[in-house]
């Protein structure tokens, strides 16, 4: 009974160092122990980790002693008997026994070798490894193709694949259409507010170049709604598809617009020319892409660029040059040459060159302003609106409409005729008027009521008569003007009656000639006799610009009437309305631009003019587009008195004549 | 001296090509001149964006805007050429050392001339991006530069003489003392120098590797354990013998470990940067192309 031990050791140059002994014992131990039959030197051996039993039949008892079970062909076992003949395998720790029949007879052979090799840490890896970040990292060139890579996806690939646009938005478009009204709200459309609309996710978005202006916001994930074809810059139909001219009227038409323009020279010029970059585009002012409000910041400059030199250019230009605020010409209101009912005529004078306006209306304002002649007393006896000193207040005829920027149309029945109410008759307690603006009603009228009177005569019924009498005797002249005793008589009463009311002889206390221009036609019918000068009153002097007469309404620390009449200085003393009682520009430069004042304010262009106001207008520079559309005819709407022109005279020959 | 004597003597005198006596490194390469370039160049971009006004605000689709991007872009181009240049052995028509000079500063200028060509916009857009990823790659670099004008002293200083095979060497060598000297412990002892033996990672991952520190590492924990034996049993009486030579292994371990450890840190440092400088720099590139395109895409 004997074990032949072979152990095997790893020389350092890769061969096999073989020690073979035999111990011709029964039972031998394995440990590390030195004192073990076979020692392991591997820390994972116990000291003293097996026993192994040889018995007869050629078997051997293994058992563990170091308390560890043993891995004995692939099974953890505490003790084993094992055939040698099977040539049975244990393996401890980094070691591995194999057993086998000995050479000799009776004997078995034991082949102790280290299959795994022994940790080194420093041999883990290898110098480079270690010390270098290679095997630590990704490679960088795998780390750029991935970066890069992502980058191209998500900048350029996928927005490329996605790139186009949707449906515009139905309400956008419809706010779009919508005209932006006149009056103060047209200099500050109706957008901005900070409200920004949350659109969805497009993969294109990526390539903003800036966040859209509010009013443009929800098309922020519908680049293709703008920018509908690849490398051609915004074009003026993608705007005009929601911004109908009907809504933003052109400034001029395309032709005046490119005569005008100050030609774009340079260097920049030449950039634009040779990246597509057409000029004289709503993108040209108009900038995206630069936050809230960014389409509507539009430099001052630009206005002055084209209309400093304007006329050099546009040779029949009708608007002055503006070179800027200091040397902005004189206002030149829009004036009535001509009134009419059908085709009243207008012409644009300048202030400074003695403006004489023929609206055909009488009216002086300085009786109108006085708080102690027979005005007053009216305003006072009526209760009508009156300024601190009692007299007639501005308000009561210029009324302000809704956005305070100008005033509503004046109409005689709500403005004069609390006065002048053309009452002629009274009928038992009805008082009998005669209708305004139909001249020819009023003289048949007047004619029936003489004859009816004279063939039918009624107690009760009293002439009402407008001529000044003594007092006291009043009742009784108008007693007697209707007792008629003939048709004749009553045609002659009534025939001198329509000539007193129309008050076409030059007299004084005419109903009609109080505030209208008579003409005494000569016709044998007394019907068709006398005719009213047509009225036509300007509702806008200054239509190219805005004036916000609510912001006004405190001026030079006066307010009410006497802010209005700080600025409009001549309505106090003024006797005939072909005055033109507008204030001079300079009137403006006393705030506006001043540096003399604390509160100096803005003077920029749109402080006053818009640019989308169209060419339309009275007194507009119209040129001779035929593709001209005016933004909004009623603008500088005439008004006419309703009356048939009977005249053929020209009604400022007449108005002169007048005196008026 | 003696072969200009031998050249006199030969009658003919050969002229010795002028050598820098002084190093001169990159950054103040031939009088600081690409410093004093890139400087002209900052303040010319700066003069343009301050005497423009363009309007409603600057941006980069102004004149001004466009003329820096377009200088920035190149630039860019150029710069990312080290790449190549550096690949080439050769000193025409520049030295690398005279174009590693101009990329430094040349690449610094890019601050100026990038961030006013943004116009101060930024988005979350491909073109933000291109720039953001410019100003990674750029501080990455100045990070780099910082990194090699400060850490090879330190290195060579923490080194002292060792060359890397040798800090090895050192290491394995203790491992093996360790193994023998462990072989007559018993089992827990055994084991807790097995710890240093197989738990042991000299250079970790990236974090370890750039902070120089692993508080879990095999060997600290093997010392701490035996230290605490020995502790334990002087406290009773003499302590075992082989556990105070182990645990003298183990100390002269941990500090060779150290030291390759502090190795290994700076070189790390060292190199960290150009894993974000050259991918940042690609990536780059790709927004670049992507910015100049989609501009003109939807124009």
């Amino acid at each position: 009974m004997s074990f032949v031990v072979r152990q095997i050791a790893k020389r350092a140059d890769g061969g096999d160092i073989i020690r073979t002994r035999t111990l011709d014992i029964a039972e031998i131990t394995v440990g590390r122990g030195t004192d073990c039959d076979i020692q392991l030197a591997d820390l994972g051996v116990m000291l003293r980790h097996a026993r192994l039993l040889q018995l007869s039949d050629g078997t051997v008892a293994i058992q563990s002693t170091g308390g560890i079970p043993l891995e004995i062909d692939g099974k953890f076992v505490s003790r084993a008997d094992l055939s040698v003949a099977d040539n049975p395998v244990i393996n401890i720790a980094s070691h591995r026994l194999s057993l086998s029949k000995g050479d000799a007879p009776g004997s078995i052979a034991i082949t102790a070798e280290r299959v795994i090799a022994a940790t080194d840490a420093a041999d883990a890896a290898s110098e480079t490894g270690i010390f270098s970040l290679r095997e630590t990292m990704p490679s960088k060139r795998g780390l750029a193709w991935v970066l890069a890579g992502l980058v191209l996806i998500i900048g350029l690939a996928l927005p490329l694949f996605m790139m186009g646009g949707s449906d515009l938005p139905a309400d956008m478009v419809a706010a779009a259409s919508r005209p932006t009204g006149d009056g103060a709200t047209r200099l500050q459309p109706a957008l901005g507010g900070d409200d920004v609309k949350k659109t969805g996710y497009s993969a294109d978005m990526v390539w903003t170049s800036g966040p859209l202006s509010t009013a443009h916001a929800g098309l922020s994930n519908n680049c293709g709604a703008c920018h509908s074809q690849p490398f051609v810059s915004v074009t003026d139909s993608a705007c005009v598809s929601c911004h109908k001219p009907d809504a933003v009227p052109d400034h001029a038409s395309a032709d005046r617009m490119a005569t005008g323009r100050l030609p774009a020279g340079g260097f920049e010029a030449g950039i634009h020319k040779g990246l597509n970059l057409p000029e004289g585009r709503c993108a040209s002012c108009h900038k995206e892409h630069e936050g809230p409000r960014g389409a509507l910041m539009v430099a001052a400059s630009f206005c002055t660029d084209c209309h400093t030199g304007l006329s050099g250019r546009l040779k029949d230009t009708k608007i002055a040059n503006v070179p800027n605020w200091d040397d902005h010409p004189q206002f030149k209101p829009t004036l009535v040459t001509v009134a009419s009912l059908t085709a009243p005529k207008f012409e644009r004078v300048s202030l400074g060159d003695k403006p004489v306006e023929r609206s055909g209306l009488v009216y002086p304002h300085d009786i109108h302003q006085s708080a102690t002649n027979s005005v007053g007393n009216m305003v006072q006896k009526q209760g009508l609106a009156a300024g601190p000193n009692g007299a007639l207040a501005c308000s009561y005829c210029h009324t302000p409409d809704s956005d305070g920027v100008r005033f509503k149309p004046i109409e005689m029945e709500k403005n004069c005729g609390d006065c002048h109410d053309l009452a002629f008759a009274k009928d038992g307690g009805i008082v009998r008027t005669l209708p305004h603006g139909k001249p020819e009603q009023v003289a048949g009228i007047i004619r029936d009521f003489y004859l009816g009177q004279a063939l039918n005569p009624r107690a009760g019924v009293q002439r009402l008569a407008f001529e000044r009498r003594a007092p006291g005797k009043m009742a009784e002249l108008e007693a007697a003007d209707l007792r008629i005793t003939s048709v004749g008589e009553a045609r002659a009463r009534g025939d001198a009656a329509i000539a007193q009311i129309f008050g076409a002889n030059g007299k004084a206390g005419g109903l009609c000639s109080d505030c209208h221009i008579v003409n005494n036609t000569g016709a044998p019918n007394v019907a068709e006799r006398f005719t009213i000068a047509p009225v036509t009153l300007a509702s806008h002097y200054l239509p190219k610009g805005q004036f916000p007469h609510g912001q006004h309404k405190t001026y030079d620390r006066k307010t009410g009437d006497a802010a209005c009449v700080a600025c409009h200085k001549g309505v106090m003393t003024s006797k005939v309305s072909t005055e033109v009682l507008l204030p001079s520009i300079t009137q403006c430069r006393d705030c506006h631009g001043s540096t003399n004042v604390a509160t100096n304010v803005a003077a920029t262009c749109n402080t006053c003019h818009g640019f989308h106001y169209g060419e339309g207008g009275q007194g507009g520079d119209i040129g001779t587009s035929p593709h001209r559309k005016p933004a909004k005819p009623a603008t500088v709407a005439a008004r006419a008195l309703p009356v048939k022109l009977g005249s053929a005279e020209p009604v400022g020959a007449k108005a002169r004549r007048a005196g008026v | 001296m003696a072969s200009r004597a031998a050249g006199k003597a030969g009658g003919k005198a050969i002229a010795r090509a002028p050598r820098e006596t002084t190093h001169e490194g990159f950054l103040t390469h031939k009088r600081s001149r690409w410093l004093k370039i890139a400087l002209f160049l900052s303040a010319l971009s700066i003069a343009i964006y301050v005497l423009t006004d363009p309007q409603p605000r600057a941006n980069g689709g102004s004149v001004a805007g466009y003329a820096l991007g377009t200088l920035g872009a190149l630039l860019i181009i150029w710069l990312s050429l080290i790449g190549l240049r550096k690949r080439i052995i050769t000193t025409k028509p520049y030295s690398l050392k005279g174009w590693t000079s101009a990329h430094v500063y040349l690449g610094l200028s890019l601050v100026v001339i990038g961030t006013l060509h943004t116009g101060f916009q930024l988005g979350w857009n491909v073109h933000s991006a291109a720039y953001v990823l410019m100003m990674f790659v750029i501080i990455s670099g100045i990070y780099g530069i910082i990194a090699y004008a400060r850490l090879p002293e330190q290195l060579s200083a923490n080194r002292n003489e060792a060359t890397q095979p040798q800090m090895l060497e050192a290491i394995r060598a203790l491992d093996r003392q360790l193994d023998t000297a462990a072989q007559p412990l018993g089992k827990e002892e055994a084991d807790i120098v097995r710890l240093s033996l197989e738990k042991t990672d000299i250079g970790g991952n990236l974090w370890q590797r750039l902070t120089g520190r692993q508080p879990n590492c095999g060997t600290m924990r093997a010392r701490d354990a035996i230290q605490a034996l020995v502790n334990l049993q002087m406290r009773t009486g003499k302590p075992d013998q082989r556990l105070t030579q182990i645990l003298f292994l183990l100390e002269r371990k941990d500090a060779a470990l150290a030291q390759a450890r502090r190795h290994i840190r700076m070189k790390t440092q060292l190199e960290i940067w150009l894993y974000l400088h050259v991918p940042a720099t690609f990536a780059l590139l790709a927004a670049l192309i992507a910015h100049i395109l989609s501009v003109f895409l939807y124009w």
